[in-house]
């Protein structure tokens, strides 16, 4: 149980800096993100904003992270509603999944 | 990936499965629109149907470059004509635009019928003169409407700060550049319309100020098939997805099948 509260963590940690790189373009990067962060309220994250996170994804976990599926998946309502943390639960559950 | 075609460097987010497919390039609409509305929508159902899918930023928007001039219908179809050229592209591609990106399909397959095997225009309209027209008194009366911070803050209060923010990105392209007034002078293609032989697949919803573009493709192209989705306005990418998404696959797989015969 420790052990994925730590990957839990370090997720968390992982998709903040990439968010705050992202946010840098717009003074924001001192936002406050946590698991109950959202995107598109909280943020205000461009939708281009998503399609650098996914590469950053991509590149960080590597292929497994397919996020534009994920969100290909999803009703537009559902994308805006969408929070920091039900991203981190995606990106352990394939990263389970692979292993 | 960033793709370097003449002086500027084009965002590109291309989708290929393992071996020869038919090419699809997706091209967005002007002002407030990015590739994202197709990495989010058709690009992943296209890649999984097994399309090799191309989407990619026009100049000045998303995460391409920013030029301060240089958008001319024209010159947005000589950048997509270069980005194929720059891919190494060797056969005719199936365009899909949405809105301001199918006029550049028309304009891409005028200009160069050899590169493109079809084109899927959603919502959007050849660029002929009439068009122009409309197009460049819209950018006209948005410039200084968005250029103003109480616009801005009424369109956070009635549509939320997505859309806020998105109207603040659409203001500063009309200010920084000569987006607005390179509209007006953009070449039209009245007099190539009817040389058009590409096949047209046209979507509009039937709440749109669009409608009226269905009799004039019908009048004015050699092959057309028009979609007229019910109780619908001009978002018909976003709000209707799934259906475009089934119409453009079984589109795309059709026409592959003639150009194979």
């Amino acid at each position: 149980m420790t052990v994925i509260q730590a990957d839990r963590a370090t997720v968390l940690a992982d998709i903040a800096a990439m968010l705050r790189g992202l946010l840098e373009e717009y003074g924001l990067e001192d936002a406050d993100i946590t698991m109950a962060t959202k995107f598109h309220d909280d943020l205000e994250l461009e939708s281009i904003d998503l399609v650098s996170l996914s590469g950053e994804l991509r590149e960080h976990y590597g292929g497994r992270i397919n996020f534009a599926a994920f969100i290909a998946d999803k009703e537009l309502e559902e994308i805006i509603a969408l929070t920091v943390g039900e991203l981190v639960e995606f990106v352990l559950t394939a990263l389970r999944n692979v292993d | 990936m960033q793709i370097r075609v003449g002086e500027i460097d084009l965002h590109v987010q291309r989708l290929s499965p393992e071996g020869p497919a038919p090419i699809v390039v997706l091209i967005h609409g002007m002002l407030y629109d990015s590739l994202a509305s197709y990495y989010f929508t058709l690009g992943p159902a296209f890649a999984a149907a097994g399309l090799d899918v191309i989407m990619y930023d026009l100049r000045g928007h998303g995460r391409s470059t920013r030029p301060a001039t240089g958008y001319r219908l024209e010159q947005h179809v000589d950048d997509l004509a270069g980005l194929l050229t720059a891919l190494e592209v060797a056969q005719p591609v199936h365009l899909v635009g949405n809105s301001y990106g199918g006029s550049i399909a028309f304009g891409l397959a005028a200009a160069h019928p050899s590169l493109v095997a079809s084109i899927t225009a959603i919502e959007a309209e050849p660029p002929v003169q009439s068009w122009t027209q409309r197009l460049g008194d819209g950018l006209a009366r948005a410039k200084p409407w968005l250029a103003q911070e109480e616009t801005i803050e009424l369109i956070r209060e009635a549509r939320g700060g997505h859309t806020a923010r998105l109207s603040r990105g659409a203001a500063k392209l009309l200010q920084l550049t000569t987006i607005a007034e390179d509209v007006l002078v953009s070449r039209t293609i009245e007099e190539g319309l009817a040389d058009l032989k590409c096949p047209v697949l046209a979507l509009y919803g039937d709440e749109s100020v669009l409608m009226e573009q269905v009799d004039f493709l019908k009048a004015n192209l050699a092959s057309c098939r028009v979609v007229v989705l019910p109780d619908q306005g001009h978002s018909v990418l976003i709000e209707r997805t799934g259906e475009v998404s089934a119409l453009v696959l079984d589109w795309v797989r059709e026409q592959s099948l003639v150009e194979a015969e």
